[in-house]
């Protein structure tokens, strides 16, 4: 099996190969390589002060070089790195496990508290005139919707924030393929994602563990994990999608069909009986593969962009509150809806954004409602040419009546210098997907130098 | 009593002609029409480095690499930021239309999103300078359909008679839609370009001046290499300096597009 692994790696890095030796030669540029070459380095420094805790939440030391090389109009090659240092080692505390991270996706763990990461590697190249063509370790989005994911599901996440870090930051970019070309106004986009890399969940000492998502046994009944079911074929399972977009009559419009495994596991349940007679609760994550249609629109009108996503997932399972429900678990499609109203006024914007989550059967599934409703609000206004910005984030679970809000201020000190001061604070229910983080409320101050 | 009265007469007459000779000068819609007719190009591609220095001196610097494409009336304009490394990767894509509504995106490579923005708010200034959208989208051309044109007379500026044009917004909605009550534009008389131009806000206030440097031929094709924006009200400068500008080289169709913007020059 892993010969037959490492066979399949070679030739997918042959035709790889082929495919950039091929447009090399093409259109060349007349330019010197300094200018072909792009060096850039970003250094952040992030520290956050939790209120409850009285103690620092983070504090962040990031470097992210970046390199690129263009061999002519047509062919480069792009590539991104990440040194990351939390020095407090809090956010996710001791080794961080990559259980979830496929072999080719690992970071180099230093200790418990660096790390080193090739974020991106990929070579694009455009072929036969219309072809844009990128292969390599990238991150590709999908989707209308801020702060919150409805379509934006094909490169997993690291959740040592939960949902506050830049996506930009926690996305975990995969080994893939893009395709793009016109079929006359009709724009395609195919991917192949052979990466088996799914979330990164954290230590559950960890701050920001979500421990809203996970069902807790009893009290006094034990409990095991068993070992993840991780796919591990690189082409079977490998997953697959496709993205049609045309503009029609001012709208914006796609069409996006994905063949995907979960990143998120299922938690089957099984009861036994130790050789005490105490009952022991066996949990076994397992990765399931859905196939998720979706579709996106948007249209400015006047001073107003109206925008919307929808994806449904076909027989996803959920764990389940029903004490005789099958292993745990019970089954239903799902239907994810956004509809959001961004207005921009000179320096100022204004972005509403409504969610509904909906199940297609009545199922009895753990700590939601069948229908989840959502709402975010973002207000921000630029001052002095575009230096200073102040900007509130709002997100609120009108179900459970939990939410965050994010209030942030950031100044431009000169053209690569910015510094950043902003708040997270959570509210509501302690077993709500927001209201759990209610301790973990924080203030931040961040630097951020480039060249 | 009659040689008083014809020596007023002559020095009324003489004053009004050294500030307005009206009689020598091109109708206002002549001057409009040359100087929008005067050839661009079909393309240009060109280096952009955008100085924006705040009332303290304080200076950022941003370098992009543009594109330009007419077709026909219409127009695609395509901008990558190249430096600083912080915003390198922003995109912005605009497609002005003659006949219908302008399409705008921006790609933020932070979000990795590309997002539609409304078109229609052309007072609004572009990209953190001292020039709106629609001063831009203009480049040194005058607008035909959102003023009401009038000569001035001729002044010199940069060493070139230019005839001096007063532009008001035809409506109050568009002065609100514009951000101006009032602008000048002084048009060189022999190219047809504009050298200099002045602002008011919509109650009266002088607002800004706008002063193109560095005309010069390239590719056959009359261009200012420089433009510098002084806005009065907050001291806030910025300059636009050009670079390595071709106007020769076709541009493919498929850099104005939404995958283009994602995935960069």
């Amino acid at each position: 099996m892993k010969k037959m692994q490492i066979k399949t790696r070679s030739t997918a890095l042959l035709v790889l190969l082929l495919s950039v030796q091929n447009v090399l030669g093409q259109d060349t540029q007349p330019s010197s390589w300094k200018e072909r070459l792009h060096f850039g380095l970003i250094s952040e420094i992030d520290m956050a002060y939790e209120f409850k805790g009285q103690k620092l939440q983070k504090s962040e030391f990031i470097f992210k070089p970046e390199l690129a090389y263009k061999f002519n109009k047509k062919v480069k090659v792009v590539g991104r790195g990440r040194i990351y240092a939390e020095l407090s080692d809090n956010l996710d505390p001791g080794e961080p496990s990559q259980l979830s991270v496929s072999d080719f996706n690992k970071r180099l763990l230093i200790g418990d508290r660096t790390e080193v990461e090739l974020r991106e590697l990929y070579v694009h190249a455009r072929v036969w005139k219309t072809i844009n063509l990128r292969i390599g370790k990238q991150q590709i989005v999908w989707g209308e919707t801020d702060g919150l994911k409805l379509l934006d599901v094909i490169n997993p996440q690291y959740f040592r924030e939960f949902i506050l870090d830049d996506f930009e930051d926690s996305r975990i970019p995969l080994w893939s393929v893009k395709a793009e070309f016109p079929i006359r106004k009709l724009k395609v986009q195919l991917l192949w994602m052979p990466d088996q890399t799914y979330h990164s969940l954290i230590d559950p000492a960890a701050p920001f563990f979500p421990k809203s998502v996970f069902p807790v046994p009893p009290p006094g009944i034990q409990t095991a994990l068993g070992p993840p079911g991780k796919p591990n074929d690189i082409v079977r399972d490998s997953d697959v999608g496709i993205k049609l977009s045309a503009l029609i009559k001012g709208w914006d419009i796609t069409a996006n069909y994905l063949y995907y495994y979960d990143d998120f596991p299922v938690f089957y349940n099984s009861l036994s009986w130790l050789s005490t007679g105490e009952p022991l609760i066996t949990i076994n994550p397992k990765y399931e593969r859905h196939h998720l249609l979706g579709a996106t629109f948007n249209k400015p009108i006047k001073f107003v962009t109206l925008r919307g996503e929808v994806g449904y997932t076909l027989d996803q399972n959920f764990a389940s509150t029903d004490p005789s429900a099958p292993m745990g678990i019970v089954q239903s499609d799902q239907l994810g809806s956004a509809i959001g109203l961004d207005v921009i006024k000179g320096e100022n914007i204004i972005s509403a954004q409504v969610f509904a989550n909906y199940l297609i059967r009545d199922v009895p599934a753990f700590n939601r409602d069948r229908v989840e409703w959502n709402v975010s609000l973002l207000l921000s206004r630029e001052f002095m040419n575009d230096s200073f910005k102040a900007e509130a984030i709002w997100v609120h679970s009108t179900n459970h009546g939990d939410g965050m809000l994010r209030p942030k201020l950031s100044y431009w000190l000169s053209s690569n210098v910015q510094v950043l001061l902003s708040g997270d604070i959570f509210y509501g229910n302690e077993e709500q997907l927001f209201g759990q983080f209610t301790d973990r409320s924080r203030v931040s101050t961040g630097f951020v130098w480039g060249i | 009593m009659n040689t008083l009265k014809i020596s007023l007469l002559a020095f009324a007459l003489i004053s009004t002609q050294s500030f307005v000779n009206t009689d020598s000068l091109p109708e206002a819609s002549v001057i409009v029409k040359n100087t929008n007719q005067r050839d661009d190009g079909q393309f240009l591609t060109q280096t952009t480095t955008l100085e924006l220095i705040d009332k303290r001196g304080r200076k950022k610097i941003q370098v992009a690499k543009s594109f330009r494409k007419y077709y026909g009336k219409d127009k695609a304009q395509a901008f990558f930021y190249q430096s600083p490394t912080n915003i390198r990767g922003t995109a912005f894509l605009t497609f002005d239309y003659v006949e219908k509504e302008d399409n705008r995106w921006l790609y933020l490579p932070a979000l990795r999103k590309t997002r539609r923005i409304s078109g229609s708010e052309k007072g609004d200034y572009f990209l953190g300078t001292d020039l709106t959208y629609e001063d831009v989208n203009l480049g040194s051309k005058i607008s035909e359909t959102d003023y009401h044109h009038k000569v001035m007379g001729t002044e010199v500026i940069d060493g070139r008679k230019c005839y001096v044009l007063e532009n008001i917004p035809k409506t109050d909605k568009l002065k609100k839609e514009l951000k101006y009550g009032k602008t000048k534009s002084w048009v060189d008389a022999e190219i047809w370009m504009v050298r200099k131009s002045e602002f008011w806000d919509v109650q009266g206030n002088f607002l800004k001046t706008l002063h193109i440097q560095d005309i010069k031929k390239i590719d056959g094709i009359w261009t200012a290499a420089t433009l510098h924006v002084k806005n009065h009200k907050t001291q806030h400068q910025t300059y636009f300096r050009f670079s390595d500008i071709d106007y020769k080289t076709p541009i493919d169709d498929g850099l104005f597009t939404e995958e283009s913007l994602v995935n960069g020059i």
